[in-house]
């Protein structure tokens, strides 16, 4: 196998998780709420979602039990936030604490248990096409389920009427209220659905990447999510090559020791979050004329000096 | 409005508190401790889940976090870095900014002061070794701080951004140094540096691991304080904070005001960087202040950015931090107990203890 | 005005509590130290001849006065016992072995309390907790981390009557009176798991993942890829770090890479093992065991591996120290302990159902060869990566494998970072 097609293979397959996570957190932001507490969410999902497939012996069933744990975890960042006025970044932090303690509480007899997982798949007749098939067709199903999230995603946002709700309720929400509707159900349901999104990611890294439970196995990708969106202005298309990037960045060290060259991994780990901070410095005025008004409130308390 | 203006204290109006306002104030103490009330409730239905007599834990919890002078210790050497890098939360915050960066700012402390250290090969040491890595570390922490205030006056990109992206970096600066060039050839074979000489190491006080640190962090906030309440710094820090648009009418630097907030900040937080390597770890490591950041952030916003507050806010933290190792020993729970724990704290006094909604 | 009075409020009705409850301690307290001082009394004798056999040791010298003066070694008597673990005790590697072990001291003395603390950061938090055990009248310390050693000998600096005694590091200076490392020589029941890999192979390609090039590791990898070759010339083993002791998801990426370049049989030195396992599984490859007995989770493609059985030798440190006798001991030192001495604490895992029966009499016979006064799986000569020679002809001892062991032997591929 080519080194092209084993990085950007790994970078697909390492970047899974992060993909959902940052698709989830894009639903919470457009809405108008950001959530530092994806770590906890992504944790959440691969702890209930391990713990569920080895109880069940079905790891689909684990999907939906991951997704319900990371949402549910999300719910407590929205009640804070959004009906007790608490902020969203220190709340989101909290989050993160609380999903790390609670997993690593209930995780430990997991552990050791067998659970059935997804393994990769090879997609008959795309799978063979030289390189891009090799890339993004031989991998587990919620690959290819991110594969539809995607696009979904986007049409949901850009094109249909919930997503003019959902922008709404992140941006002009005077709008929503002349249409004789109410905002906190939007932000509710989109930092839930977020969480949800996260948990998912939390499924693919526990029953499809690593085939294990640990504690504190999400390793900051909840972090790397918040980074992408950034990046990407919660755009799922821009999401999605964003999460790949940082997946290529982690799968590019093995494949260049396993060939002999020896590398400063953390030279590498770097570039994601510096190729970040540049997108947003040559984009910085526009982007930040992207931002939904309610984030802005967020993300700066005060209008730019 | 001119720099020697007479400063109009904002909170000098408590003085002058109606009967409602205590009222009011009365109510919110009463709503914080019914808040703590429940979220020590809520945790000791988790530690009657794992097997565990709640009424013992906390007892245990209680005397031999406070009543055992090593654990004493441990809450103040664990404080000294909170307190400087929330003090770096809690200025910008004067000014409306929000410094997310603590975390990077504490480490890239660190690799300065170290730096020093490798550089001068042992040539000077004592007070002048201190004082040169304690300024290398406080321009360094400075200059990442500011770095993100310059981002944002220039580009618009928001700070708290920012400023979270840096951590990560930061973080891979020390992790680079550290893994390759600063690497102790003589070492262990994990990746750390030398350990700075004794005559670059804080005092200790006394018998105690607590160090001098400690005494930097005090003065600090104490300084924050006072420049808070009686500078016109201070003063216009507030009113750039208050309203952005109102201050460049009356004339204010709004664009020196944020870059010196956060520069000042930062320099905070860079010395904190500097008193845990002089003071209690002698060496970078991987790990180095992990998560200190984050807990300086929450801590900061638990106090409401009130210099005296933030420092208590850090104590508080530190101490519920360390009260995990008796729910580990005592109570034999997880060690990942006490995070529980203090979720549910922060949780109940961010969410209950005000009475606003939706911000 | 209203929040500014919050905190100051929490804080000292916690700093009341705190001084209530403090004195209440200190009167507890007072009790306890009394009986102590008469089972003290009671271990004097013993303490006394030991006196006489550590004067030899210059190092100890002085402490070792104090203590004769007292009737009591460090340790001596102690009623506790801690251990503290760098990561979780339930991790299905190093540090469960380890917890494991000390469970196994639980068992051996039921007179004992033994305190464990889990996820105790190799920096000066673990000072904390030690001091914790200490002033909860623990005499005995096993800080099982390799990176716990600066800690470890902050703590028995500061405590010349508790012993401190660290799992896997090796102490450069003079070695603490009540202080000393201790580990097996793990480097053998790898080059015996390296033999059966070597005949397993079919590609000549093994693969190791590891976290860091830290001494211990990098003999492994040498004597897994020695072990092999004795019985397979053509075989190479390709190496990948992840710069962490359990990071699962750098584990999957660097089974892929190592699968993508060949490799048929894998094994690691990580703290969590499972993920490895099972890639090697899904991907019909083989793997070698690290730290824990995995077999159930690689029925296929088992092979063998090495697991760790810590009861014993934590028992008898903990019985010298509990006598008193602990400086001037063996554990008084960097103690290590293998097939020569018949009690390596890291053993052999069982045989998957691939290894026939003339590999297992190679492995037998190479075992014999080891445990035996002129074998050593570092018998020279042993050329390193770059043809330089690395042991010269002979059997080296195990502080010089220790010591020697800084780069890859020969038919390693991959580079140790810089450092």
């Amino acid at each position: 196998m080519s080194m092209f097609v084993e990085v950007l293979t790994g970078g697909v397959r390492g970047g899974t998780s992060i993909l959902y996570a940052a698709l989830g957190e894009s639903v919470s932001e457009r809405a108008g709420v950001v959530n530092l507490g994806t770590e906890g969410s992504i944790l959440a999902g691969a702890l209930a979602g391990y713990a569920i497939a080895a109880e069940t012996g079905h790891p689909w069933l684990g999907v939906l039990a991951g997704a319900f744990a990371g949402g549910l975890l999300a719910l407590v960042h929205a009640f804070i936030v959004l009906h007790r006025g608490g902020n969203q970044l220190a709340t989101g932090l909290v989050i993160l604490f609380l999903g790390l303690g609670l997993t690593s509480l209930f995780g430990v007899s997991y552990v050791q248990a067998l659970a059935p997982t997804f393994r990769a798949v090879e997609i008959p007749v795309v799978g063979s096409i030289p390189v891009v098939g090799e890339i993004l067709f031989r991998q587990d199903p919620l690959v290819y389920l991110s594969y539809v999230m995607v696009p979904a995603l986007w049409w949901f946002i850009s094109r249909s009427r919930w997503g003019v709700i959902l922008r709404a309720s992140g941006e002009r929400t005077e709008v929503l209220l002349a249409n004789g509707r109410r905002v906190l159900p939007v932000q509710y349901a989109a930092v839930v659905a977020g969480g949800m999104l996260a948990g998912i990611g939390g499924v693919h890294l526990s029953t499809a990447y690593t085939k294990a439970w640990f504690e504190n196995m999400a390793q900051g990708r909840g972090f790397v999510a918040v980074a992408v969106v950034m990046f990407a202005a919660r755009q799922p298309f821009k999401v999605a090559g964003g999460a790949y990037l940082f997946g290529a960045a982690l799968a590019l060290s093995p494949a260049l020791q396993a060939r002999g060259y020896g590398i400063n991994q953390f030279a590498l780990d770097a570039v994601p979050y510096l190729t970040t901070l540049i997108v947003l410095i040559v984009l910085g005025r526009r982007r930040n004329a992207d931002l939904p008004e309610g984030l802005s409130k967020v993300f700066q308390a005060s209008p730019s000096g | 409005m001119s720099a020697t203006a007479p400063i109009a204290d904002p909170t000098g109006s408590a003085a002058r508190a109606t009967l409602a306002q205590r009222l009011a104030a009365a109510r919110g103490v009463g709503r914080l401790l019914v808040a703590l009330a429940a979220a020590l409730a809520l945790f000791a239905v988790l530690m009657v889940i794992k097997g565990v007599n709640p009424v013992t834990a906390y007892k245990d919890m209680v005397t031999s976090t406070f009543g055992d002078s090593s654990q004493i210790a441990g809450i103040l050497v664990r404080a000294t870095p909170l307190i400087l890098a929330s003090l770096a939360v809690a200025i910008p915050a004067r000014a409306g900014l929000i410094n997310v960066g603590g975390e990077g700012q504490l480490i890239i402390g660190g690799v300065a002061a170290m730096g020093v250290s490798l550089a001068a090969d042992g040539r000077v040491s004592g007070p002048i070794a201190l004082i040169l890595m304690g300024l290398a570390a406080a321009i360094a922490g400075g200059l990442w701080a500011a770095l993100a205030a310059v981002l944002r006056i220039t580009v618009g990109i928001a700070e708290s951004v920012t400023t979270l992206l840096l951590n990560y970096i930061a973080i891979d600066v020390m992790f680079f140094l550290i893994y390759d060039r600063w690497k102790d050839r003589k070492g262990s074979g994990q990746p750390a540096t030398r350990a700075v000489s004794p005559g670059e190491q804080l005092p200790l006080w006394g018998n105690t691991r607590v160090h001098l640190g400690l005494l930097i962090a005090v003065v600090a906030t104490f300084v924050v304080y006072a420049v808070f309440r009686g500078t016109s710094w201070g003063f216009r820090l507030r009113v750039v904070g208050g309203n952005t648009e109102a201050a460049r009418r009356a004339g204010l630097n709004v664009r020196a005001l944020i870059i010196s907030s956060m520069l000042t900040g930062g320099a905070l937080a860079g010395l904190g960087g500097f008193t845990q390597l002089a003071g209690a770890e002698f060496k970078l490591r991987s790990g180095f202040l992990f998560g200190y950041g984050y807990v300086a952030f929450l801590a900061s916003w638990l106090a409401r950015h009130r210099p005296i507050g933030v420092m208590l806010a850090c104590v508080l933290l530190s101490s519920i931090a360390i009260s995990g190792d008796s729910l580990q020993l005592d109570s034999k729970l997880p060690a990942a107990s006490v995070n529980v724990l203090m979720a549910l704290v922060l949780l109940g006094v961010f969410g209950f203890s005000k009475r606003e909604a939706k911000s | 005005m209203r929040s500014r009075l919050l905190l100051p409020a929490i804080v000292a009705s916690l700093s009341l509590f705190a001084v209530g409850c403090s004195s209440d301690s200190a009167d507890t307290t007072a009790a306890p130290v009394e009986t102590e001082a008469a089972v003290a009394e009671t271990e004097a004798p013993v303490a006394e001849t030991e006196a006489v056999a550590a004067e030899t040791e210059a190092v100890a010298a002085e402490t070792e006065a104090a203590a004769a003066a007292t009737g009591t070694g460090p340790g001596a008597g102690s009623k506790k016992v801690g251990f503290i673990f760098v990561g979780p005790k339930d991790d299905y590697g190093y540090n469960q072995a380890a917890y494991e072990g000390s469970q196994a001291v639980a068992a051996k003395f039921p007179d004992l309390e033994v305190l464990t603390a889990e996820n105790v950061p190799e920096d000066d938090n673990a000072t904390r907790v030690m001091e914790k055990m200490i002033s909860d009248g623990a005499k005995i310390i096993f800080a099982t981390s390799y990176g716990h050693l600066d800690p470890a000998l902050k703590v028995a600096a500061a405590h010349p009557d508790v012993v401190v005694i660290q799992q896997g590091n090796f102490i450069n200076d003079a070695v603490p009176a009540n202080s000393g490392t201790y580990f097996g020589t793990v480097y053998e029941p790898v080059y015996l798991a390296g033999i059966a890999a070597g005949k397993a192979t079919k590609t000549d390609k093994l693969g190791y993942v590891y976290a860091f090039p830290i001494p211990q590791t990098i003999a492994n990898i040498n004597a897994f890829q020695l072990g092999a070759l004795s019985v397979n010339p053509k075989v190479e083993t390709l190496v990948v770090n992840t710069s962490n002791w359990c990071d699962p998801a750098k584990q999957a990426e660097a089974a892929k890479s190592l699968f993508a370049q060949d490799v048929d049989v894998i094994t690691q030195h990580q703290d969590c093992t499972a993920t490895i396992t099972k890639a090697a599984e899904e991907a019909g490859k083989m793997v070698v065991g690290y730290h824990a007995d995995a077999s159930t989770l690689a029925a296929k493609g088992w092979v063998t591996g090495s697991e760790w059985s810590w009861g014993d030798l934590y028992s008898d440190i903990v019985q010298t120290s509990l006598d008193g006798k602990f400086t001037g001991s063996k554990y008084n030192a960097n103690y290590r302990v293998g097939f020569k001495d018949g009690g390596n604490p890291f053993v052999q895992s069982k045989f998957g159902s691939m290894v026939d029966d003339a590999t297992k009499a190679l492995i037998d016979e190479a075992k014999t060869k080891i445990s035996g006064a002129d074998g050593s799986p570092f018998t020279g000569p042993v050329l390193a990566q770059d043809g330089s020679e690395m042991f010269p002809a002979g059997v080296p001892d195990y502080a010089t494998v220790e010591s020697k062991n800084t780069v890859f032997v020969k038919g390693v591929v991959g580079d140790i970072p810089k450092g």
